[in-house]
């Protein structure tokens, strides 16, 4: 491999790791906070994706823009799903259970798209969707560079909102201590519906970034929800920096291997980590102590 | 302040030994209380806390001694039996409500929120406080009672010893200005040392206006600084009467303490 191809894939997998990081932040927050697998994350991820494909096919915008929409649509969603459904699970069998519901959420998704948009492959058309410019001699996608941006600034916002806000306290201690943050007053119930809500928020952004530079349908989700999984296990389950910097290092690694084992191969790089990971260090590299810290 | 002899087989704990006929901070009045369809752990128990004590339950392991705290804090609620605070009826009301009331709730073990700091930890205790001189006064107060919480400010509450990190636990519940702060276990898991420093600790607290109820495995250290000791056993008050008086009884110390006054605990 040349040294200028080492740079544009090095360049290229930074970008990727990033969206990465977005991706799967949701959902080690889900398990943080709650104990939750959501195997459903991905499928609203296509989800997001879709409703920013439908919404630039009917107004023409830029796809962005249905964020003004996904974002709190998904929100709501998620604190409804949190207090209607993940709370009526039994608190000794949450883990296991959750699994299976949100197993049958992501088919029940995978069945709406189909039924609403066809299962036929999807992909918007951007003005700029062929666009690149040249950084230090690497050809950079700016569909990928818009959506990295969006996955940096998602995620610096994700990061004050945990460090500054009252409500990210609340949420830091909930995942901390629950009782503890019980007894200073916290209502940790509350507090978790809102988490689960903040997760599916980033999954609305995760996907219409997605959407960008990506061909939709239905099941894709399924391809997605492995590599995704495998993220926040190396992390370390319920680390928002694990899984940042899980991301980043596995999404360069992918976009390095791509040049000499090609893209399917690649890709088996986040089943090998993850194999590694529940061998070596099950707590996950970035896990135990700093899988409290954000 | 605890003048009346020890009553073996009294219900009635706390406020009966007090010669001062005041109305308690917290009365727990005939409470029945258990987890899930298991056995009831407590049965019939009725303890008061006066005001400016330290009152103190000991017993055997599976008396019920934790499970009394977590009825009067709110996390466990009773069958049957009611919870006064300072003669209001909070019975059966959410932690929340029950830290509004006036009761804080210090845990078993360690549980300082370990990956924030301890400034976090304790401006975390003044989490429902929205007047923010008032939160000021009270840093500034609980920094003068426990000056390792100001010497560690910056600090991750996790990097502390296990007695630091009681001491930060117990100025996050004073936050709020409890009426009465209730500490399960402060010396689980300490060194003697840190345990007697812990415990100069809850005369502090007691010293400075906030009451306490303090269950205790330590049983003679714990009477030892207590002003009121009651002894459980099988879910309900068994003895109750001033804490040296407890400690001076041949019979309960051979029972409950493990020896003799002055033998080993």
């Amino acid at each position: 491999m040349n040294t200028a191809l080492l740079f544009q894939s090095l360049v290229l997998g930074v970008l990727l790791g990033g969206l990465y990081a977005l991706l799967a932040a949701g959902l080690t927050l889900y398990f943080g906070v709650m104990r939750v697998v959501m195997i459903a994350h991905s499928a609203f991820l296509i989800l997001a994706a879709y409703i920013a494909w439908y919404f630039n096919q009917q107004t023409g915008w830029d796809p962005l823009f249905s964020l003004l929409i996904t974002v709190p649509l998904f929100f709501g969603i998620g604190v409804g799903m949190q207090r209607l459904l993940i709370t009526r699970l039994r608190p000794a069998t949450l883990t296991m259970m959750s699994v299976l519901l949100t197993f049958a959420i992501a088919l029940f998704i995978e069945g709406m798209i189909g039924f609403v948009w066809s299962g036929t492959q999807r992909r918007i058309q951007l003005p700029y969707s062929g666009d690149s410019i040249n950084f230090l001699g690497a050809s950079v996608a700016v569909v990928k560079l818009m959506a990295f941006a969006l996955a940096a600034l998602s995620l610096a916002l994700l990061y004050l909102l945990m460090k500054k806000s009252r409500f990210g306290q609340a949420l830091r201690a909930t995942i901390q201590h629950k009782e503890a943050a019980q007894l200073v007053g916290i209502r940790t119930d509350r507090v978790a519906g809102l988490g689960f809500g903040l997760g599916l928020a980033t999954a609305a952004i995760g996907g219409t970034a997605l959407s960008l530079d990506a061909t939709i349908y239905p099941s894709l989700h399924w391809h997605w929800i492995g590599p995704l999984m495998a993220i926040i296990v190396v992390g370390g389950l319920g680390s928002i920096p694990g899984t940042a910097i899980a991301a980043m290092v596995l999404g360069i690694g992918q976009s390095l291997l791509q040049v000499p084992l090609g893209t399917t191969w690649a890709q088996t790089l986040f089943y090998v980590a993850l194999f590694a990971t529940l061998m070596l260090r099950p707590q996950g590299f970035f896990g135990g102590r700093l899988a409290q810290r954000f | 302040m605890a003048s009346e002899p020890a009553t073996p087989g009294t219900e009635t704990a706390g406020a009966s030994a007090t010669a001062a006929p005041v109305r308690p901070l917290l009365t727990l009045d005939d409470i029945q209380a258990g987890y899930g369809r298991a056995a009831m752990v407590l049965r019939g128990l009725t303890i008061e806390v006066p005001p400016g004590t330290v009152v103190c339950l000991v017993g055997p392991n599976g008396a019920g001694k934790s499970t009394v705290l977590k009825v009067a804090s709110g996390l466990l609620k009773p069958r049957s039996g009611r919870v006064l605070v300072d003669g209001t009826d909070v019975t059966g009301r959410e932690p929340q409500q029950m830290l509004s009331a006036g009761l804080a709730h210090v845990l078993q073990g360690h549980s300082v929120f370990r990956e924030m700091t301890v400034g976090e930890n304790v401006l975390l205790g003044a989490y429902t406080l929205r007047d923010k001189e008032r939160v000021a006064e009270r840093v500034e107060f609980v920094q003068n009672l426990f000056p390792i919480v100001g010497e560690r400010w910056k600090q991750l509450a996790g990097l502390l010893s296990g007695g630091q990190q009681k001491q930060v636990e117990f100025a996050r519940s004073l936050m709020v200005d409890p009426k009465v702060v209730l500490l399960d276990e402060p010396s689980m898991g300490l060194d003697p040392k840190t345990t007697a420093t812990v415990f100069e600790q809850v005369v502090r607290m007691r010293d400075a206006g906030t009451a306490v109820l303090l269950v205790e495995q330590n049983a003679r250290r714990a009477l030892e600084t207590a002003d009121i000791g009651c002894v459980l056993d099988l879910g309900r008050v068994h003895i109750t009467g001033p804490a040296s008086e407890l400690l001076a009884d041949p019979q309960l110390s051979e029972l409950y303490l493990g020896g003799r006054p002055g033998g080993a605990a």
